[in-house]
């Protein structure tokens, strides 16, 4: 698991997977707090709930995000 | 990078940079700017109605058709404006919402802004606080068919978001749903809304899952006829099976669920798509679109030797449906359940209830990476449910038929190189064997592909879930839409929910012919409720009650409901917690002119900044707070206000009433002076006109009567 609810996150680059739609692009730089990390098969590839912060609720793949130290 | 120019502004904007440049020389032209200015000022600030936008796009036309250069120059750029941002502009007029944040009347609370159904929090929080729970039912219900049911088992992304969170804890949104919906539906005053005319089009909802039901309600109330085909024999579906009864009673299910029927929604139960029922057959009876929610019901295999060897091995998921249709077989009596999400969890609770002396959750990473609840961890412990951390399982070991124990390896955690993720390593030598009967895997749950295999033209994902157009939730078939958690994944009820209703509006426009949105749509803001009015102390001090819960022997052994549910007052109470982040935008303009312009630093509101709060005591305002009233003058969204009452000056901050000090009034003429406090702050800085003590306060008016009347009496003529 890469990400726990709660947490919070930037979205710091697009990501190459797949469900990467072009309309997430304006998503590159927002910061959100991760609602639904979506590990119940600890998978990496999973993707996850992240409030954005302004943008609303998405699920987005996990090569996009990065935790921010709080 | 992100674009935060809003299109509406940005052409006030350019309008207004081309006027005051003196460009539009002739006075027809610059009548017509001026014109479309003001109507677009009424775009921005959520005031336009349906005939705004098509008069802007005639007075556009006007200006192409003018022979000034500089106008001509002006129409185009706005036409072209127009023409790329038509969405946003229209979102402006018909949700009163600006997508980009620009416009600070019309953006929506990060409460809302969470949900994934977009629902109007604020308000309908302030409903509740005023104890109009049945309008507030109205109001969720514009965005989610379902508030009992999410006022009980919501994920609640909006309390994460929630402002007050970073002040000391969020509003408990959740269950200020859950008491409205219950109060209502008590009341008889939970009530539908007017369905619109009969389109004369049907549509077909394969799965009467939270996603299917939300995408039935929305399709009934645009007038279309709906049919939901489900497998099993009652609606709800995994909320219904997958969610135990001691979280979620099945009347709540069956209460809202009823509700649709009241709108015409028409249920074949016991029916499976794909063996009693085809897309052939379904078109031929004359549907016209269809709308797949489907679920992920298949659970994911341990993959250990032993799992396919004892009848004793289950799967999480599969227990729950059977106890949720009524099965109440003890599975044994040392469970271990492998997993730790909270379908890991409800299957241990579960088991407590059913008479399983001993459950065990084995989980291979710690407590802090367990992606369940944190609540339903802590009602398992208490519940006697033990947790046995960093367990890997390795082999299930049984004799004769009969499972005797879990062969497990403890872990570690490590960061492996290349990445962020700590993962668990086995630790050599450190087998052992963990006493069970039974064994239950609940490692997550996946989509079951196969109740599709008709359908050979449907598009997948690589991670086996309905591969759709995310903004319109269309698969790559046409006329065939899909949501919930068969294209997401195991996901929350919120999602389907938020899922199935925009798929019920892309249906519509396939099946009105109109072009489909580019953008995931944006919460709307379904109002602007007045705040609540609350002293700063009273704000400061409430705290978020406590749920009253079940007494514990009946924990253990019924499915009776855990949470007793908040009482009255409670709910009222916490209603008024709520900052109504709707109308303040927390810019902190306030905070910068009282510290920078006027040097007083009066508001102590660190909750502002999202990435780095620091602490809030909104009570320190009235201990400096002169109530010179520049907060409010600088307030873009109207959320600080300065107002007279009687003999007394009030600062609020949406409702919250950060100050308040006596009037001084004039002498002379009794007009109102300001507070004690004002009139020094003021006398300090500015040489008084008149002569003003102590005993006798006149104001600035009378003051320069009196001088001008003595001047004019004693001038020489």
């Amino acid at each position: 698991m890469g990400f726990r609810k709660g947490q919070k996150v930037e979205v710091y680059q697009r990501s190459k997977d797949e469900s990467w739609e072009s309309y997430m692009d304006r998503f590159v730089g927002l910061h959100g707090i991760i609602t639904d990390p979506d590990t119940a098969i600890n998978d990496p590839d999973a993707l996850v709930e992240v409030s954005l912060d302004g943008k609303g609720t998405h699920r987005l793949p996990q090569d996009c995000l990065r935790a921010i130290d709080e | 990078m992100v674009s935060n120019q809003c299109p509406v502004t940005e052409s006030i904007l350019f309008i207004d940079d081309t006027i005051a440049s003196g460009g539009l020389t002739h006075p027809r032209s610059r009548r017509i700017a001026e014109e479309i200015h003001s109507l677009l000022n009424d775009v921005a600030w959520g005031r336009a109605g349906d005939d705004h936008l098509p008069a802007v796009q005639d007075l556009i036309q006007e200006l192409l058709e003018k022979k000034e250069p500089q106008g001509r120059r002006l129409g185009q750029h706005l036409n072209q404006t127009l023409a790329d941002n038509m969405e946003v502009f229209e979102s402006h007029v018909k949700t009163h919402n600006c997508p980009t944040e620009t416009c600070e009347w019309l953006t929506p609370a990060p409460c809302q802004m969470a949900c994934p159904a977009g629902i109007d929090v604020p308000t309908y929080v302030t409903l509740i606080g005023q104890g109009r729970d049945a309008e507030a039912i109205d109001v969720i219900r514009r965005d989610n068919p379902f508030p009992w049911v999410c006022g009980l088992v919501c994920t609640r992304p909006c309390e994460f978001m929630c402002v007050r969170g970073r002040m000391d804890t969020p509003v408990s949104i959740k269950f200020l749903k859950a008491f409205a919906a219950e109060r209502a539906m008590s009341e008889g005053t939970y009530r539908n809304p007017d369905k619109e005319p009969d389109k004369g089009k049907r549509v077909c909802v394969i799965g009467a899952g939270p996603g299917g039901l939300s995408a039935a309600y929305y399709l009934a109330l645009k007038g279309y006829g709906v049919h939901v085909i489900e497998a099993l024999p009652m609606a709800g579906g995994m909320i219904m099976v997958g969610i135990p009864r001691y979280r979620l009673p099945r009347e709540v299910i069956d209460r809202e669920v009823a509700m649709l029927e009241e709108l015409g929604v028409t249920f074949a139960f016991n029916t499976r798509f794909g063996q009693d029922v085809t897309l052939d057959a379904l078109k031929a009876e004359g549907y016209v679109a269809f709308f797949f929610a489907i679920g992920a019901h298949k659970a994911y295999k341990l993959g250990i030797p032993g799992e396919d060897d004892f009848p004793q091995t289950m799967e999480a998921i599969d227990l729950l449906r059977r106890v949720a249709l009524g099965d109440r077989r003890k599975p044994g009596k040392q469970v271990v359940v492998v997993g730790g999400g909270n379908v890991a969890i409800d299957a241990a609770r579960t088991c407590l209830r059913l008479g399983c002396p001993e459950v065990t959750i084995a989980y291979r990473r710690t407590r802090h990476e367990m992606p369940a609840d944190e609540e339903e961890v802590e009602q398992a412990e208490e519940e006697g449910v033990r947790f046995s951390f960093l367990t890997i399982p390795a082999k299930i070991v049984g004799q004769d038929n009969c499972i005797t124990g879990l062969a497990c390896v403890r872990a570690e955690l490590v960061q492996r190189d290349g990445s962020t993720r700590m993962s668990p390593v086995p630790i050599l030598g450190s087998e052992y064997t963990m006493n069970a009967d039974v064994v239950i895997s609940a490692i997550g749950q996946k989509v079951d592909q196969l109740c599709m295999g008709e359908m050979k033209t449907m598009g997948w994902t690589r991670r086996g879930t309905i591969d759709v157009n995310s903004v319109t939730m269309q698969t790559s078939i046409d006329g065939v839409f899909a949501a919930g958690d068969a294209v997401t994944g195991p996901a929350t009820v919120i999602e389907a929910i938020g899922g199935g209703k925009r798929a019920a509006e892309a249906i519509d426009r396939y099946l009105l012919g109109i072009p489909q949105p580019q953008m995931p749509p944006v919460p709307v803001r379904r109002r602007r409720e007045e705040c609540i009015e609350v002293p700063a102390s009273t704000k400061t001090v409430i705290k978020r009650p406590v749920m009253d819960m079940l007494g514990m022997d009946r924990r253990r052994t019924t499915f009776q409901q855990v949470e007793l549910g908040y009482t009255e007052n409670m709910v009222r109470e916490e209603a008024r917690r709520c900052l109504r982040c709707d109308i303040c935008r927390r810019c902190g303009r306030c905070i910068e002119v009282c510290r920078d312009k006027m040097g007083i630093s009066a508001l102590n509101m660190g909750y502002m900044d999202f990435d780095h709060p620091v602490p809030t005591d909104l009570r320190i305002t009235e201990e400096r707070c002169i109530l010179c009233g520049a907060c409010a003058a600088n307030c873009p969204t109207g959320a600080m206000r300065i107002e007279d009452r009687g003999d007394e000056r009030l600062l609020l901050l949406c409702g919250t009433i950060l100050n308040r000090q006596k009037l001084v009034f004039c002498d002379s003429c009794g007009k109102a002076m300001g507070p004690r406090k004002y009139i020094d702050f003021i006398n300090k800085r500015v040489k008084s006109v008149g002569q003003v003590s102590e005993q006798v306060m006149v104001c600035e008016d009378c003051a320069r009567k009196k001088t001008a009347r003595f001047n004019v009496d004693t001038l020489p003529i």
